[in-house]
């Protein structure tokens, strides 16, 4: 390259990077104002000169944790999302397993009518899922926003993708080392996949973590309700003036926290997955 | 695929899959047949279950409140498919086309997809708070009344711009994965074609990357149509005078409010038959149109 061109191809990547970090920046600034709120007293920010931070961070996420029980929302939602994470993982693995490494008649009818339930979200059975679980009992309970979650087409589906992938060779081996299905499974199949594991466990979290339909509905004890719909509460109380503006920003920020943190730990094995899912 | 099948005890496969076919049966095949029948019924928590035949979806047809809601719906989620993807289009491209640091960037616009879409519309409700909104009197400065509790289409509006928020991560990730996949032979060529920078992302890289945009388009849609019940619920409850009164916001009401569940239920059938349409229009037109090559 001629110096010219390198001067050219410089002022590019600058431009580029000058681009970049300004839509970045846009993309983050709500949080940031957020953030910045929830160290404030009252959090009333009309212009950007209000934005310098305050000294009531620590005060603030006390008083939303502890003096509103905000931590026994985030509590509910962690038992909701863990339960619905481990439960998820191990039925979708057990189906996966069946769907790859058996050979059974109707295969693919049964592998239609798991991948057929990607037509039925939340919206459109909510209102007789309501009905269906008050009647079985189990409305306002943990299980009413945990064991209708556990059967997942997209989770079934990404894991097949992934131990198609798998050279049958592999399989062979074991086969002919005559290991039985969950042994297979737990030492052959799991440790080949690591890294899917990881990113469908982050989808999965932050798919239910973030859920706030179904918990509106089917829980109406306060001391059941998850972050999500805490936050509706908290809402309600800054719009009558019984907390501040800041209380809610703080919520806001507690509740962002646990899937974003997943988000930039995992972001590499989240990517990885991601990629098996659109095949 | 056939060299996977090492197991064949028909009694264990049966065993194995159990659980998902439980879980499938009784918690989402069960309640979507169950909406259908209960379509066909006045149905309360309070009162009994009395047949009605088709008067639920004859009430539909002819209720012109639920064809405005349809019609804002499509609406919404047109606005939110196409100013989603223009913007993440655009910020994919930029990532991509920098040598060195994509990394921090891609970290910094791919976030919102941890992103609670119950925090997306409380920190809008905030920040764009009519009376105590930060950007409220910057805005009002330049001659626009910021009031979008009582005017509908500013309502619409600023639910709008949370919802393409809030769903900009997600694009991201599938489209600079897409971009990645493109053969570096095909930039080069372009490039000494002299072909300009938005020339090759439009004329080369879309075409490329259509089965992912195909993909997104329908993703997108059914945020829009559904992943947006809480920013309504949190920041306008549907209204003002019904302006974000989406499908998912409408039959909640429906269904909770007014406890009309056969009358909902009704409504759960006309939004099944709309996802089986736009998943079955997916499957057609990345079977047209989508580009297989490489």
């Amino acid at each position: 390259m001629t110096s010219e061109r390198i001067r050219r191809f410089e002022t590019e990547q600058l431009t580029l990077h000058v681009l970049a970090a300004t839509v970045a920046f846009l993309i983050v600034l709500p949080v940031v104002i957020a953030a910045l709120v929830s160290t404030k007293r009252a959090g009333i920010v009309t212009s950007i000169g209000d934005l310098a931070p305050g000294g009531h961070a620590l005060s603030n996420y006390r008083r939303a944790l502890i003096g509103l029980e905000f931590w026994r929302y985030m509590l509910n939602s962690f038992v909701m999302s863990v339960a619905v994470v481990v439960g998820k993982l191990i039925v979708s693995l057990l189906a996966a397993l069946v769907i790859v490494y058996y050979r059974f008649p109707y295969k693919n009818a049964v592998f239609l009518f798991i991948l057929f339930t990607l037509l039925l979200p939340v919206p459109v059975r909510f209102v007789p899922l309501y009905r269906l679980t008050t009647e079985l009992g189990m409305g306002n309970t943990i299980f009413a926003i945990t064991v209708p979650y556990l059967a997942s087409a997209t989770t079934v589906f990404i894991l097949r993708q992934h131990f198609l992938s798998i050279p049958a060779s592999l399989v062979e081996t074991a086969k002919v080392d005559g290991v039985g299905p969950l042994r297979f499974l737990w030492s052959v199949l799991v440790p080949m996949s690591r890294a899917v594991l990881v990113g469908v466990s982050v989808i999965m979290f932050v798919y239910t973590w973030n859920q706030y339909l179904w918990p509106l509905v089917i829980i109406n004890a306060e001391s059941l309700q998850v972050a999500q719909v805490g936050l509706n509460l908290l809402r309600g109380q800054a719009s009558t003036g019984e907390v501040a503006w800041s209380m809610v920003m703080t919520g806001s920020i507690l509740t962002l926290l646990p899937p974003l943190a997943l988000l930039v730990l995992f972001r590499r094995q989240l990517l990885e997955t991601f990629t098996i899912q659109q095949k | 695929m056939s060299t996977h099948e090492v197991f064949t005890d028909r009694l264990q496969a049966g065993v194995l899959l159990l659980p998902t076919m439980v879980v499938s049966l009784l918690f989402l095949y069960y309640p979507t047949v169950r909406a259908i029948g209960l379509s066909f019924y006045q149905a309360s928590l309070a009162r009994g279950d009395v047949f009605v035949g088709l008067e639920n979806y004859r009430r539909l047809a002819g209720s012109t409140e639920y064809l405005r809601s349809v019609l804002l719906s499509v609406l919404f989620a047109t606005c939110v498919v196409v100013g989603v993807m223009a913007v993440a289009l655009c910020v994919s491209f930029l990532i991509h086309e920098i040598e060195v640091g994509k990394g921090l960037y891609l970290v910094a616009v791919i976030w919102p997809y941890a992103l609670p879409p119950a925090v997306a519309g409380l920190v809008f409700l905030f920040i764009a708070h009519p009376n105590i909104g930060i950007f409220t009197s910057y805005i009002e400065a330049l001659g626009i009344d910021v009031n979008w509790f009582s005017n509908g289409p500013q309502a619409f509006v600023v639910v709008l711009i949370a919802a393409v928020w809030k769903q900009i991560g997600y694009n991201v990730i599938f489209m600079t994965a897409a971009l990645g996949n493109v053969p570096e032979s095909l930039t080069e060529t372009a490039e000494l074609d002299g072909v300009s920078r938005t020339q090759r992302l439009l004329r080369v890289y879309v075409p490329i990357i259509s089965p992912t945009l195909v993909f997104l388009v329908i993703m997108n849609t059914i945020y829009g149509f559904f992943g947006t019940f809480a920013m309504v619920d949190l920041m306008t409850k549907g209204g003002p005078a019904g302006a974000t009164n989406i499908l998912i916001y409408d039959l909640y009401r429906t269904a909770f409010q007014f406890y009309e569940f056969g009358f909902a239920s009704a409504k759960s059938v006309v939004l099944f038959v709309a996802v089986g349409l736009l998943m079955y229009g997916q499957f057609r037109l990345s079977d047209r149109y989508a580009y297989y090559g490489g």
